[in-house]
């Protein structure tokens, strides 16, 4: 069943990819993108990492899904719509990526009404450890300990970003600064 | 689950080929960025599954899974910046081709 469930959902994920290659509307590419997202992280969570599929959903289809989205119609390029033939609207990004949420759900409904994993998992390995691969507890024990300078570096990283993002993104000023020495001839 | 390691490293490989696909022949810059999101993907599986076949009873392979959180951390920093570069292309050019970015062709 498990098995089963794993190839449906590693074709859903390489058909959306697929799709986001091949796509022409660019809108539709990144639907088909958060399908694979959701596709693979209920594959994730199959294979016993609930930790990073929780985190899968949360920053690919949560965070960075919505930065494309607003970014796609921010610059207003989902008017696109030539070069579509008939079995390309298999990729616009609805069927499969609704596919692949409702197959997201139920996976993680089916481990939460049972309790473990060992209901979705035949083997040994996995029923062994009902708290998944990577438990929480042990995540942290070992990411604050063994791993503490390259999350400091990550810290960093994620400022550093911050910091750049914001001078990419700001508007080139048109009027000088306020303060600066020419402001009063313009005005 | 019983698929062997070997399935999910072909599924691996597969998105990832796709990705490159992708990331080489469009020309549109935001689906070159998602194509570098599904090869980051792709190589987050690659990750999760090395750390599930290195796991034994006893002794769980955790660092498969915090590779896998950097990953997903440094791709969070990458979309982030690459899109505030797209933004800034099109204020230049009106357009997120980039065909539009020939400016050094001699």
């Amino acid at each position: 069943m498990a098995s089963l469930l794993f190839y449906a959902l590693s074709a859903i994920a390489v058909l959306c990819a697929l799709g986001v290659v091949i796509s022409r509307n660019p809108m539709q590419s990144v639907l088909n993108l958060l399908g694979s997202f959701v596709a693979l992280a209920a594959i994730y969570l199959l294979s016993g990492f609930q930790f990073l599929a929780a985190a899968q959903i949360l920053v690919y289809a949560g965070a960075i899904m919505v930065l494309f989205i607003f970014v796609v119609m921010l610059l207003n390029l989902t008017d696109r719509e030539e070069g579509q033939s008939v079995w390309m609207g298999l990729f616009n990004g609805r069927i499969l990526g609704s596919l692949a949420v409702f197959a997201g759900l139920a996976i993680s409904g089916l481990i939460v009404t049972t309790g473990n994993l060992a209901a979705v998992d035949g083997a040994a390995l996995d029923a062994a450890h009902t708290g998944g691969l990577d438990n929480m507890t042990s995540l942290a024990e070992v990411l604050f300990s063994k791993y503490m300078l390259p999350f400091e570096a990550a810290s960093l990283l994620l400022l550093a970003t911050l910091v750049g993002v914001m001078l990419l993104a700001k508007r080139e000023r048109s009027t000088p600064a306020p303060g600066s020495k020419d402001r009063d001839v313009k005005a | 689950m019983n698929v062997p390691t070997e399935h999910l490293l072909i599924l691996a490989g597969l998105l990832f080929s796709l990705g490159a696909l992708g990331f080489l022949l469009r020309s549109n810059l935001i689906v070159v960025l998602a194509s570098i999101e599904l090869m980051l993907n792709a190589a987050n599986l690659t990750f999760l599954a090395g750390a599930r076949s290195h796991s034994t009873e006893g002794a769980l392979n955790l660092d498969g899974p915090i590779f896998a959180l950097f990953v997903i951390l440094v791709a969070a920093c990458e979309a982030a910046l690459g899109l505030a570069l797209v933004i800034a292309f099109y204020r230049q050019k009106q357009s997120v081709d980039i065909e539009a970015a020939a400016e050094l062709k001699g």
